[in-house]
């Protein structure tokens, strides 16, 4: 039941999941990685930290905001920054806001933040706007792309809750028709470049528990045990999900989480 | 789960091995290699599809070795499922994998990953197979494979594991989805259309009552998650969650569903088992579930009737989440470490409360009644928290606390002022003394003995309000000593007091002349102004002139000329008697300056000022019935302004109108009170062929929706009726509809005379 079994199964040897070529070195190194979604309002702040620091932890990732727009703060509460999903690359934001005033948005963070972002990937992208389940080959530079070509997440972690919601009512809307489970997280995560780091160590706290559920689940050979009544030993990945996020909210008790399993 | 790709191996070559099928010498890892470059290759060029899914199937199938048979199924789950195909594109490549299917699910022994990710593929190919057999009745051996798969999906459904009784779920669902008639509302793709609908009546293979009725069965059996009120939260939102589109889309199923999901109480678990953090989790996410359902199908469907029956289903679930969580919410926040552990054990503690008496040497206000020894609460600015929040505090620490503390409390305090008091006799130190009375003041003193609770240290400031300081700062004497010193010391810096020489009196006569200008001057500001952004429907809650635009300046202007000056009596007697000269004229007043000017300005562009216009009307309405309401004790005469100028706005603009001007009718309706001369300037329109139906018409709408008014624009459609003869057939028409017998009783009494 643990990870630590030196992979019992033939199935190991495609351990390659990781996406470095040298994965023998590694005796922990997952048999197995779940694919990860990100999403917040504006894809980033929030999101963004939890995209980079996934794929750190190499797992595939990719990463939406649920907003009309992209929004950032400006010289003041009234003039926010605002731009189209989709269509504005993180590095031209970036162009833009240094030409305006460098000072103030070096003071504030956003230009660190962007300057981050355009390392991650092109730019903003909109959850309302994705296609599930296009495949994502023309992503190869985004960080997280590798194992994300079929574009379908297992996990999806949002990062606030008004962004669950839209994701959860998006979901409902698009009436599922790619038949395929995705458990949907919210961890409630505020908008500042200090909580959102903290966040981000949550989220992989939080990847990193969900797949060594899924890796025992994937060593675990042999012919289903139909009516065993589910016996806690032979609990299965979907089943755990709860658990495995109770025992995470004991250690984040700062972050309230909330789970449900949704369909693409 | 189709996962881990690599880069080895050129996607053209591995297509190549797939295709010409010779895997017997490659081991178990280099073929999954191989196939991980065929699968890449049809992620980028879907044209593929056909070809590697077809060349696959002999390496995946039920005799493959593990890894291989489940990179085989979710595979086919993932390539049924792609949106880059269209439902037609699918056809060939379901009807090529049934087989294979069939046999992985039907396998003795399958492993669990395998048989989730077939129940998810033949959910995807169900109604893409059930497209196709209609088109093509000729050919059974599909629809026999399907229906062999459902029938086994079916039987595994109620003993699988979790995942794939999930993934049953879904199977289900599809099913339904396919086998009951649509209202045509879904999106046309990923066979979410394939409905009841296209199925003719007279299929040889197909009959769909009997589709239809396994449809209900199975809807039935999915429902029954939510009938037995399962407490699994995994079985309950994967059903709730593959829902929607069934009420949205197949009318037949939604009544059922609504009903079953009403009568689900998602809190139950909570009610029945101890609260550990993975029940909560568990009943957290029924509930939220649930409750994102039905928000959505509201959202989705406003005029859906079951929508009172959700509401409340919906506020009855906050209501019940609210008794159930909370408390679970404040446990959690006790845990976290906030202060309210220390205060509880305290209070618990049972300690005897004494007051220590005061030291000698002079003590502030706040000090006398600090009653806590702690050097940190005594430090702590009680002024920090909002005069709301200290009152509630205040308010819970008195219902709580014992009546023997709050005795001692106040005993504490009465016996340190006793002391005070004694100390300021004897020692006759004249600082203290001013002191003590002010201290004293009964106003504010006991509000402060509240504060007894030993985490509150009170302070002066708050105890008192506003008006309290104000009055206290009225009285004090001047800071005269503190400008003395100030004065010594910087006596050769200073300058003398500098004042401006006062403006000579203004006399009334000298007043009303510099009106007119004044007024004029009022008005420059305002093209100067901002455009209004729109009229905004705010309703009661419009703050007039909150904003900087020319609404509000209007505003100003409006209330000036009405209402400024009225209480100046001295400077301007009254606007409402009016000056009169000694030489017998009447001189306007600075009212009525601005209210000329004011005209002028509507009229420079009356259909744009019309709102101006109405708005300064309400206000001289409004100024009338106060003045009407004062001068009724005082039995002054006086003088109205609304009728005047609202007769003079109508005459402004009634030789201006024409046919399509809605404006008249808003004007009348929004204009607060309507008489009989300002009624009767419609007659003007009626003159006009063109504009009768437009005076009639506005009178209707004044008697539909204006009821104080209804009887005087009768009387005028009436006066109308009789005195124009052009206007006679509408007007009529009106008469007939709301003074039935009115026009009989005219015509019987002319033919009288």
């Amino acid at each position: 039941m643990t990870t630590e079994h030196s992979s019992p199964v033939s199935m190991d040897t495609n351990g390659a999941a990781g996406p470095s070529p040298a994965q023998n070195g590694q005796q922990n190194e997952p048999p197995f990685r779940l694919k990860f979604c990100t999403v917040c309002a504006s894809n980033q702040n929030r999101s963004m930290e939890g995209h980079l620091r996934l794929s750190q932890a190499k797992y595939p990732v990719i990463s939406f905001g649920t907003g009309s727009l992209v929004r950032l703060p400006g010289p003041t509460i009234t003039q926010p920054n605002v731009y189209k999903f989709n269509e504005t690359s993180y590095d031209s934001i970036y162009k833009e806001l240094e030409a305006k005033d460098p000072r103030l948005y070096r003071m504030n963070g956003l230009l660190n933040m962007l300057g981050r972002n355009r390392s991650i990937k092109w730019g903003p992208e909109r959850w309302q706007d994705w296609q599930i389940g296009m495949p994502r080959v023309k992503h190869e530079k985004d960080l997280g792309s590798q194992g994300m070509e079929a574009g379908v997440p297992d996990i999806v972690i949002t990062c606030e809750e008004r962004c669950w919601d839209a994701v959860i009512d998006d979901l409902l809307m698009r009436g599922s028709p790619l038949n395929r489970p995705v458990h949907v997280i919210n961890i409630d995560i505020r908008d500042n470049h200090q909580d959102a780091s903290i966040g981000g160590s949550a989220i992989v706290d939080l990847a990193d528990s969900l797949n060594k559920v899924a890796c025992e689940e994937r060593e675990r050979v042999g012919p289903v045990a139909f009516d065993s009544g589910s016996a806690a030993g032979r609990a299965t990945f979907d089943e755990r999900v709860p658990e495995v996020l109770a025992a995470w909210q004991e250690r984040w008790p700062d972050l309230p989480a909330t789970w449900t399993l949704s369909w693409f | 789960m189709a996962d881990n790709p690599t880069d080895s191996g050129g996607p053209a070559a591995a297509a190549d091995t797939n295709s010409s099928n010779s895997p017997k010498t490659l081991s178990v890892a280099e073929q999954l290699e191989q196939l991980n470059a065929a699968r890449k290759l049809v992620l980028e060029q879907p044209a593929y599809y056909d070809r590697i899914v077809k060349g696959v199937l002999p390496i995946i199938g039920p005799n493959a070795a593990l890894p291989l048979r489940r990179w085989g199924a979710e595979f086919l789950a993932e390539s049924l499922a792609t949106p880059v195909l269209s439902t037609r594109d699918k056809e060939n490549l379901v009807i090529a994998v049934l087989d294979t299917l069939r046999s992985l699910l039907e396998g003795v022994g399958e492993d669990l990953i395998v048989l989730k990710a077939c129940v998810g593929a033949a959910a995807s190919a169900y109604p893409v197979t059930l497209r196709w057999i209609i088109h093509n009745s000729y050919y059974a051996e599909p629809w026999e494979q399907m229906t062999a798969i459902k029938s086994r999906i079916l039987n595994i459904w109620d003993s699988a594991p979790a995942p794939i009784k999930i993934s049953c779920i879904k199977f289900a669902q599809r099913v339904v989805l396919a086998q009951t008639a649509s209202n045509g509302m879904e999106q046309k793709y990923n066979g979410l259309d394939v409905s009841l609908n296209m199925i003719p009546p007279n299929h040889n293979l197909l009959d769909p009552r009997h589709l239809e009725a396994e449809a209900t069965g199975l809807l039935d059996r999915m429902l029954g998650v939510l009938q037995d009120n399962s407490s699994n939260a995994l079985m309950v939102d994967a059903t709730l969650n593959c829902l929607s589109i069934l009420i949205r889309t197949r009318p037949s199923t939604s009544n059922r569903i609504i009903n079953a999901i009403l009568n689900f109480n998602p809190l139950k678990l909570a009610t029945m088992s101890p609260m550990t953090p993975t029940t909560r989790m568990h009943v957290k996410s029924m509930e939220k579930t649930t409750r994102m359902f039905l928000t959505h199908l509201i959202k989705r469907d406003p005029a859906n009737p079951f929508n009172g029956r959700i509401q409340q289903y919906l506020e009855r679930l906050m209501r019940a989440k609210a008794e159930l969580l909370d408390d679970a919410r404040k446990r959690a926040l006790s845990e976290q470490g906030y202060p309210m552990d220390a205060k509880r054990q305290k209070v618990e503690g049972a300690v005897p409360f004494v007051v220590p008496p005061l030291g000698p040497g002079p003590h502030s206000l706040a000090s006398v009644f600090t009653l806590t020894n702690n050097a940190g609460l005594q430090a702590f600015d009680a002024t920090l928290i909002p005069a709301p929040l200290a009152a509630k505090i205040s308010i819970r620490a008195l219902a709580t606390i014992s009546p023997a503390v709050i005795d001692a409390a106040i005993n504490g305090v009465r016996d340190r002022l006793a002391a005070l008091y004694a100390a300021g006799a004897s020692d006759a130190a004249a600082a203290t003394a001013a002191v003590a009375p002010s201290v004293l003041n009964p106003a504010t003193a006991p509000l402060g003995v509240d504060d007894d609770d030993d985490d509150y240290e009170p302070d002066l400031t708050p105890a008192e309000d506003t008006e309290q300081i104000l009055n206290k700062l009225d009285n004090a004497p001047p800071e005269v000593p503190l400008e003395e010193e100030n004065h010594e010391d910087s006596a050769a810096l200073a300058l003398g007091p500098f004042k401006l020489p006062s403006p000579p009196a203004t006399d009334a006569d000298s007043a009303s002349k510099a009106v007119p200008s004044l007024a004029t001057r009022l008005f420059e500001l305002l093209p100067h102004l901002k455009e209004s952004a729109g009229r905004k429907k705010a309703g009661f809650n419009r703050l007039a002139g909150s904003q900087d635009d020319r609404d509000w300046f209007a505003t100003v202007i409006i209330r000036l000329a009405t209402r400024g000056t009225s209480n100046l009596s001295g400077l301007f007697p009254s606007e409402r008697a009016l000056i009169k000269q000694e030489d017998g004229t009447v001189r306007p007043g600075l009212g009525d300056a601005i209210r000329e000017i004011l005209y002028n300005h509507v009229f420079e562009d009356w259909r744009r000022n019309i709102d101006t216009a109405i708005a300064w009307l309400t206000e001289e309405w409004y100024c009338d019935q106060v003045a009407k309401a004062t001068a009724a004790g005082n039995g002054a005469s006086l003088q109205m302004h609304y009728e005047k100028w609202a007769l003079r706005v109508m005459d402004g603009f009634i030789n201006y109108i024409t046919a399509q001007d809605k404006l008249l009718t808003r004007f009348l309706a929004e204009i607060p009170e309507l008489t009989r001369p300002l009624l009767g300037k419609l007659k003007v329109l009626c003159e006009d062929p063109t504009t009768v139906q437009l005076a009639l018409t506005s009178l209707l709408y004044l008697v539909m929706t204006k009821p104080p008014a209804k009887e005087l624009a009768l009387d005028m459609v009436g006066e109308i009726w009789t005195e124009y003869e052009d206007a006679r057939p509408l007007a009529a028409k009106y008469l007939v509809k709301y003074r039935p017998g009115w026009i009989e009783a005219q015509l019987s009494r002319s033919n009288g005379n």
